[in-house]
C-alpha cells in the first residue's frame, strides 16, 4: 500500500508534466531505445515466472527444486539490471543525462529534459528496488541451501514473492508510459 | 503450511499470454492513433498487471479480506489521479 502511493504520486506528476509538455514528452519517448526496453520487459517477466515457480516448489516443499528456480529468479534479475545500465550508459553517452551537459535540439528543451528528470528518477527508484529484491533472494537462496525451509514454513518465500511481482508490476507501467507513448513518431 | 493453490500450467500459459501482450502492445505502438496510444498502452498494460497479480501473486485465490485491500490500494491511487486531473485536464485551454 505505501509502495502504491510512492510511485502512484510519481506516476502522478509524470501526468501533469505530460499534459503541460505533451508534444516533449513524446519527443523524449521516440528517444528510448525500443529494442533494450521490450527485451527488459521480456526478461522481467520471465524473472517473476521463475520466482512464482521458486513459491510453487517451496509449496511442495521441494528445496532442491526451490534453490534452482531462485537461483534463476537472481541471474535473470541481474540481466536486467544489466540491460538498464546499459541504456543508462547510452544516455550519458547522448549527453541525454538531466544536467548542465544535457543536450537538445527539440523546440520545447526544458519540456524534453523533463521527460529524462522523470525517466531517470522513476526507473533509477525500481532499479533501487531490483537491488533490494537481489540481496533479498540471495538471503533466501543461501537459507535454502542450509535447509532452513520445508513444506511447513516457506512464507519468506511467498513474501519476497509478493515483492518480487510487485516491482515487475511497476515495470510494467514505465515500460508504458516512457517507451512506448512515442513509438510512431 | 500451504498446498500449491496455482499449478505449474497455469503458471506458463499466464507467462505466455504476458509475452504475448507484450509483443502485442510494442507492435501497436507503432501505428500512429493520436492521442489513444497512451490509452493503448496504459490498457494493455493494466491487463498485464492484472494477470501477475491475480495468477503470480494469489490474488484470484486470496480471501475477501485481503482482495479488499488490494482493492482499496488501487482505489486510492485513482483518487489521487482523478482529483488531480479535473484541474490540470481543464487548465490548458
Amino acid at each position: 500500500m505505501t509502495e502504491v502511493m510512492l510511485f502512484g504520486g510519481l506516476f502522478m506528476a509524470f501526468s501533469v508534466y505530460r499534459i503541460a509538455h505533451a508534444r516533449a514528452f513524446d519527443l523524449g519517448s521516440n528517444d528510448m531505445s525500443i529494442v533494450l526496453g521490450s527485451l527488459n520487459t521480456a526478461v522481467l517477466i520471465s524473472s517473476s515466472f521463475t520466482m512464482a515457480l521458486s513459491v510453487h516448489a517451496a509449496q511442495e516443499g521441494k528445496t532442491r527444486r526451490l534453490a534452482w528456480f531462485l537461483g534463476a529468479t537472481i541471474v535473470i534479475g541481474a540481466l536486467f539490471l544489466g540491460i538498464k545500465f546499459t541504456e543508462y550508459y547510452l544516455h550519458y553517452q547522448d549527453r541525454k543525462v538531466p544536467g548542465v551537459w544535457f543536450e537538445t535540439n527539440t523546440p520545447d528543451a526544458a519540456g524534453f529534459q523533463m521527460f529524462y528528470v522523470f525517466y531517470f528518477l522513476m526507473t533509477c527508484l525500481h532499479a533501487l528496488h531490483m537491488t533490494v529484491g537481489l540481496a533479498i533472494l540471495l538471503t533466501l537462496l543461501g537459507m535454502t541451501l542450509l535447509g532452513r525451509f520445508s513444506r511447513e514454513y516457506h512464507n519468506p518465500v511467498v513474501l519476497t514473492g509478493l515483492y518480487w511481482h510487485f516491482v515487475d508490476i511497476v515495470w510494467v507501467f514505465l515500460y508504458a508510459i516512457f517507451y512506448l507513448p512515442g513509438r510512431h513518431l | 503450511m500451504t498446498e500449491p493453490v496455482v499449478s505449474r500450467k497455469t503458471y506458463a500459459l499466464t507467462y505466455g499470454g504476458l509475452l504475448l501482450l507484450t509483443v502485442a502492445t510494442t507492435l501497436l505502438s507503432y501505428i500512429d492513433m493520436g492521442p489513444f496510444n497512451m490509452v493503448v498502452a496504459l490498457v494493455i498494460a493494466v491487463v498485464k498487471a492484472s494477470l501477475i497479480a491475480a495468477v503470480f501473486m494469489h490474488a484470484l485465490y486470496e480471501s475477501t479480506l485481503v482482495r479488499v485491500v488490494l482493492a482499496g490500494g488501487i482505489l486510492w491511487f485513482l483518487i489521487l489521479i482523478s482529483l488531480t486531473m479535473t484541474d490540470y485536464l481543464t487548465r490548458y485551454r
